[in-house]
């Protein structure tokens, strides 16, 4: 006999020995809090939009930038600063479409699709915001280099040494050094924080993939 | 309104309730992660159920929330299987129904289908079942063929675990 029959013969014999939960007690269970991925996800998410949100904000306020408002900058920082906000809603509302499409009731792949897009958004987003900040300090340093009394001064004695060249890349460096470790802290965060919570579906995501090969 | 519809949803729930049970022996190992499972389950069908029109059977639209939430949804981790627990939790094999051989392999054979990855469990199930195919590439999202070719796969796979 096949495997599977004899297993089936046995599965069917099980239906009276489950343990029966009572109505009340389904009636309590759908008032408690759902612990699925898909409820971390939205948290999660939401949490790194307010963030990043934060963060331009904190920055422009801080004291450094403050100092900055005196500099001819505006040219730049402005467009900068209303592109950031448009691509905050572009990237805010394709968050929220691809959130509102996920459904229980599609199938295994349909669903995991639609979770991963929603994941895959706000990844996006962080990368975008990365890039942004990168850009962001090229124009600082662009502004700086230009119109710095302080900073051009000490560039005229480095010049004066004959160390402009050490001096214009030691400020490059450091700089892209401070945005290189942010960035690796980010990064290490998120392959924590995302590995462990999509672990499974992304398991499972794969063999589903699989099959259709 | 709502009063009604919650008094409806429980009531079919009572009553089909064994499918949600069956999703769960599949997916766990031990009693209490096996009533996790149905807490997380039964949330997640209710959250759905709003949405849910008579056009599809209840029992085929439990089978596929059910396999969503454990495959998919369910975040905790398994654990690792404990043999004793296996024995007096998932296989409750009456002796008087089967001969020795025979309760062996049912042994043999559930843990072997535990072994198996949570799509493959998914399979089993509809296969235990009595799905057809449609069904179960619809559940999943995969073709008909490759729905077939698989189960054949996870059959030979079951006979070398048994015919070693």
């Amino acid at each position: 006999m096949d495997e599977l029959e004899l297993l089936k013969k046995h599965w069917k014999k099980q239906d009276t020995e489950y343990p029966q939960v009572s109505a009340n007690d389904i009636y309590k269970m759908i008032l408690k809090r759902s612990s699925s991925i898909v409820k971390w996800i939205f948290i999660i998410s939401i949490l790194e939009f307010a963030l990043w949100t934060f963060l331009s904000f904190f920055l422009k306020d801080h004291k450094d930038a403050q100092h900055f408002d005196k500099f001819d900058s505006d040219f730049l920082l402005i467009p900068l600063t209303v592109l950031g906000y448009i691509i905050l809603i572009y990237f805010f509302y394709l968050f929220y479409r691809n959130f509102k499409r996920i459904s229980v009731t599609d199938s295994a792949k349909v669903l995991m699709e639609n979770i991963l897009k929603t994941r895959r958004t706000v990844k996006n987003y962080v990368f975008f915001n990365l890039a942004f900040m990168a850009i962001t300090f090229v124009a600082v340093l662009y502004i700086e280099f230009d119109q710095d009394k302080a900073f051009i001064s000490k560039a005229q004695t480095a010049a004066a040494n004959g160390e402009v060249f050490m001096f214009y890349a030691k400020t490059i460096l450091i700089v892209a050094g401070v945005l290189a470790v942010f960035g690796a802290v980010l990064l290490f965060f998120y392959w924590l924080i995302y590995g462990l919570l999509l672990r499974k579906l992304n398991r499972n995501y794969k063999e589903l993939k699989k099959l259709e090969m | 309104m709502d009063k009604e519809l919650e008094h409806n949803f429980v009531a079919l729930l009572e009553e089909h309730q064994n499918i949600v049970h069956k999703v769960c022996r599949l997916y766990t190992n031990h009693r209490e992660a096996h009533n996790d499972l149905f807490q997380e389950i039964t949330i997640q069908l209710w959250k759905a159920y709003p949405k849910f029109r008579g056009d599809a059977k209840f029992s085929t639209w439990m089978y596929r929330v059910g396999l969503n939430t454990a495959i998919t949804l369910y975040r905790k981790s398994k654990r690792t299987i404990n043999t004793y627990e296996l024995d007096i939790y998932q296989f409750k094999i009456k002796a008087e129904d089967y001969d020795d051989t025979e309760e062996q392999q049912l042994k043999l054979l559930y843990s072997a289908v535990h072994q198996l990855n949570d799509i493959e469990k998914a399979l089993v199930l509809l296969y235990l079942e009595d799905k057809d195919y449609k069904e179960i590439s619809e559940t999943l999202g995969i073709s008909e063929v490759n729905a077939r070719v698989k189960m054949n796969r996870i059959k030979n796979k079951l006979r070398t675990i048994l015919n070693p």
